[in-house]
């Protein structure tokens, strides 16, 4: 027995592993004093020149919501008798392709996401400026089916235009139209002799129509139109009698995906109707946002008031922390790619109250032990351990009802959850290091030591 | 010292009387006046040229057009190009029952545009919700709010053992339930239509309100050690006392921020924001209040109790 090393309880273990100090115990506090204002400037400095390395924009080129912009967001359904028979993978094909005519458009930050559980679309787009000022019908023209064509072409000068970014021939469309997107039973893009080429299995009947076309256009091309949209022109290089046509050509194979996808699915496989749709003109979303704007350098006002004339020097430290806050918290925003909404910033408005908080817990225990006669180095110390239990279980239920809302909210409830996540996360953070490594410091000071800087009388009251 | 232990009872009874005005108006309305977002309907508002229409004569030809009944208003709201002059909104309203599909939106935006002098160039904002989607996102939002109440009972319970744990974690469950009641029930009182920034609004205070009453727990713990010999009243009540500064100057940091930004939404007339800054003024007030009036109290009772059933068991 015990011929395990015991710890002898008398002997003093903590001197052994204790390394000495190589600085003195003021310079420390000084470093990390320097270092907590190097935070602070950090993300201050961040949100106004911003930092493209980093994918942080500054403030002012922030992406803002559909609340604030302009836009529209909707819930598309397909517009089927049974919506049971609709398949996952109708529904993403249909994404595809509703996101292709997006970008056609010229919009590229949208927000699609697919519901498979529930067989439909949601959908955020931003107002793009274009002619159409009736959301409605954008969502409608967008949820539309849209026409598959392979059409004859007219080889004369008025029959095509040369692309201004590609260089090459577009043909325009002509009225002879030879197949359309229901004659087309598969199409997949297939590697024959190692180049991407599409190949297209045409129905009964399409095979009919596109043999008799083929019999009369050897030589000639046919060109491929979804709508007015030009897909592609393939020349037809002999009578294709069976219905399997390749089509080859110089494209990549993402090209090839791309087309075989426009020619099996070019059509919705049916349309697609909003029945939730929530426009938001630009007009009120920035008048919205100049008010709130407003409120929040009021209510930051304010509170560093409040905190100056309540605490006096620590306060004035709790609001160098608050304003670090505050830049870190849209800092943070920019970084993860997320908007800004109009509950977000009346997120970061609550924050500027709750994030005081800890502060507000810390500084009151420092004053009861100040006025107990506690000196004030250790009365700090005493402030800020006795609080931490209390500010991470008030946290960590805040943080709770934010995780609860971000998973359930829509888009502007998100940006309000994300910023009541990111504004608990990171008011901790500046209570319990930044206010403390620059209090602390300055406390160390003869000239900063006094106790009424600290909210209490000059004597200790006996 | 102030006693608030001692004058818990007319608290309870204040607390009480709101709830119960809330329930009355509950009756009288005829239930919740939940949103569009959460019922289903369509709202349409357009920017006008001026406000000088006349909203009976639109709603009038809407309803001849539609067949349908509408309710039209007019709003208007802060103009930031032209700070004198605000922007001019037509409202069309359209309860559940009638919700339009989206034909009878572009039918009801082209005849304004064409009969009305609607401002050139303007888009206009549109929210319409079939009603089985307005039930399906209430059914979620609910449901949200009970799985946080349920994780922060966990929670609480768990950090809490040592001060008798579960029994001070549901008195904790006890003040939020009170006040998501008193939301609710100003809700009622000024019939403001429930929806998601309802929902929002409600979350945000259950954890504020949590955290106060854990903030008036933590030091409940730190003074049974150091107060031993005191009675329990005496010391619960010291605790509330001791934890006033905290609970005082967090409360009036956090309300001059809301209350900032609800004046300035009521002023300038951004109802978005109006709605979400009121529950906020409420729910903060009432969080603090039932940290201090309501959870401590009950949960001081109830250990009363036991300590006086453990006694009399004692004897017997």
């Amino acid at each position: 027995m015990a011929n395990k090393p015991r710890r002898n309880p008398r002997m003093d273990y903590s001197s052994v592993s204790k390394k000495e100090p190589k600085l003195k115990p003021g310079a420390k506090l000084w470093i990390r004093f320097s270092i907590a204002i190097l935070i602070v400037t950090f993300f201050i400095v961040m949100i106004l020149t911003g930092a493209p390395g980093l994918g942080v924009s500054k403030v002012s080129e922030i992406k803002t919501g559909i609340d604030i912009r302009g836009g529209v967001s909707a819930t598309l359904y397909p517009d089927v008798e049974n919506i049971n028979e609709v398949t996952d993978d109708q529904l993403r094909t249909i994404k595809t392709i509703l996101e292709q005519r997006i970008e056609a458009q010229g919009t590229f930050d949208y927000n699609m996401s697919p519901d498979y559980e529930n067989k439909r679309l949601l959908l955020e787009i931003p107002y793009s400026g274009g002619d159409n000022t009736n959301p409605q019908k954008v969502i409608d023209d967008l949820g539309e089916m849209a026409l598959l064509t392979f059409r004859e072409v007219d080889l004369t000068d008025d029959g095509y235009i040369i692309n201004e970014i590609t260089g090459r021939i577009e043909y325009l469309p002509t009225d002879i139209i030879v197949v359309e997107g229901f004659d087309i039973d598969t199409a997949s893009a297939v590697y024959i002799e190692n180049k991407p080429t599409i190949s297209v299995k045409f129905t009964k009947e399409g095979t009919e129509k596109f043999s008799e076309a083929t019999r009369r256009l050897v030589g000639y091309p046919i060109a491929i139109f979804l709508d007015d949209q030009y897909i592609s022109a393939p020349t037809v290089e002999s009578w294709i009698k069976t219905g399997d046509a390749i089509i080859s050509g110089n494209f990549s194979a993402d090209e090839a995906i791309d087309i075989a996808n426009k020619l099996q699915y070019g059509a919705l496989p049916f349309a697609m109707t909003a029945k939730e749709i929530n426009s938001i003109t630009p007009t009120l979303g920035e008048s919205a946002l100049s008010v709130t704007l407003d409120a929040a350098i009021l209510a930051l006002i304010l509170v560093v008031a409040f905190m100056l004339f309540r605490y006096r020097l620590p306060g004035a430290v709790a609001s160098v922390g608050l304003i670090g806050l505050v830049a870190s918290i849209i800092f943070w925003i920019s970084a993860f790619n997320a908007s800004i909404t109009l509950p977000g910033i009346a997120g970061i408005i609550l924050t500027i109250g709750m994030g005081v908080d800890a502060n507000v817990i810390i500084y009151e225990r420092v004053k009861e032990e100040l006025r107990r006669g506690i000196e004030l180095q250790e009365a700090i110390d005493i402030g800020f351990k006795r609080a931490f239990s209390t500010i991470l279980d008030a946290n960590v239920t805040t943080l709770i009802t934010g995780g609860a809302l971000y998973i359930v909210g829509s888009g502007p409830i998100k940006g309000f959850a994300l910023t009541l996540i990111i504004g608990i996360i990171m008011s901790f953070f500046t209570a319990i290091v930044i206010v403390k490594w620059l209090l602390k410091a300055l406390a160390s000071t003869k000239a900063l030591s006094n106790r009424w800087l600290y909210g209490v009388k000059k004597e200790v009251s006996k | 010292m102030i006693d608030v232990i001692g004058k818990r009872k007319y608290m309870f009874i204040v607390s009480a009387v709101l709830i119960l005005i809330g329930v009355m108006f509950l009756l009288i309305n005829g239930g919740f006046n939940w949103d569009i977002q959460f019922e289903g309907g369509t709202i349409i508002k357009i920017e006008m040229a001026n406000d000088s229409y006349d909203a009976a004569a639109v709603e009038s030809d809407i309803e001849a057009l539609l067949g349908k009944t509408v309710t039209v208003q007019k709003e208007k709201t802060f103009n930031p190009d032209d700070q004198a002059n605000s922007i001019a909104l037509l409202s069309i309203k359209v309860t559940k029952e009638n919700t339009l599909d989206s034909s009878e939106i572009n039918s009801v935006v082209d005849f304004l545009v064409q009969e009305y002098n609607v401002k050139a160039d303007t888009i206009p904002q549109i929210q319409s919700v079939e009603p089985f989607i307005g039930v399906e996102l209430r059914n979620k939002a609910l449901m949200a709010a009970g799985w946080a109440m349920l994780l922060i009972v966990i929670y609480v319970g768990i950090r809490f053992r040592v001060m008798s744990g579960i029994s001070a974690a549901l008195f904790g469950i006890v003040a939020l339930v009170h006040d998501a009641l008193i939301m609710l029930s100003i809700y009622t009182v000024f019939n403001i239509p429930i929806n998601e920034v309802f929902v929002a609004a409600i979350l945000t205070i259950i954890g504020y309100s949590m955290n106060d009453t854990i903030v008036i727990y933590d030091r409940i713990r730190e003074n049974t050690a150091l107060m031993h010999k005191a009675d329990i009243e005496t010391m619960v009540n010291t605790s509330i006392v001791q934890s006033l500064p905290r609970t005082i100057n967090t409360l009036v940091t956090t309300l001059l921020t809301i209350t900032t930004l609800f004046v300035f939404a009521s002023i300038f007339n951004v109802e978005s924001i109006r709605q979400f800054a009121f529950p906020l003024i409420i729910g903060l007030t009432s969080g603090s209040y039932s940290s201090i009036f309501i959870a401590t109290p009950l949960w001081m009772m109830w250990r009363k109790y036991r300590i006086k059933k453990k006694i009399l068991d004692a004897k017997v």
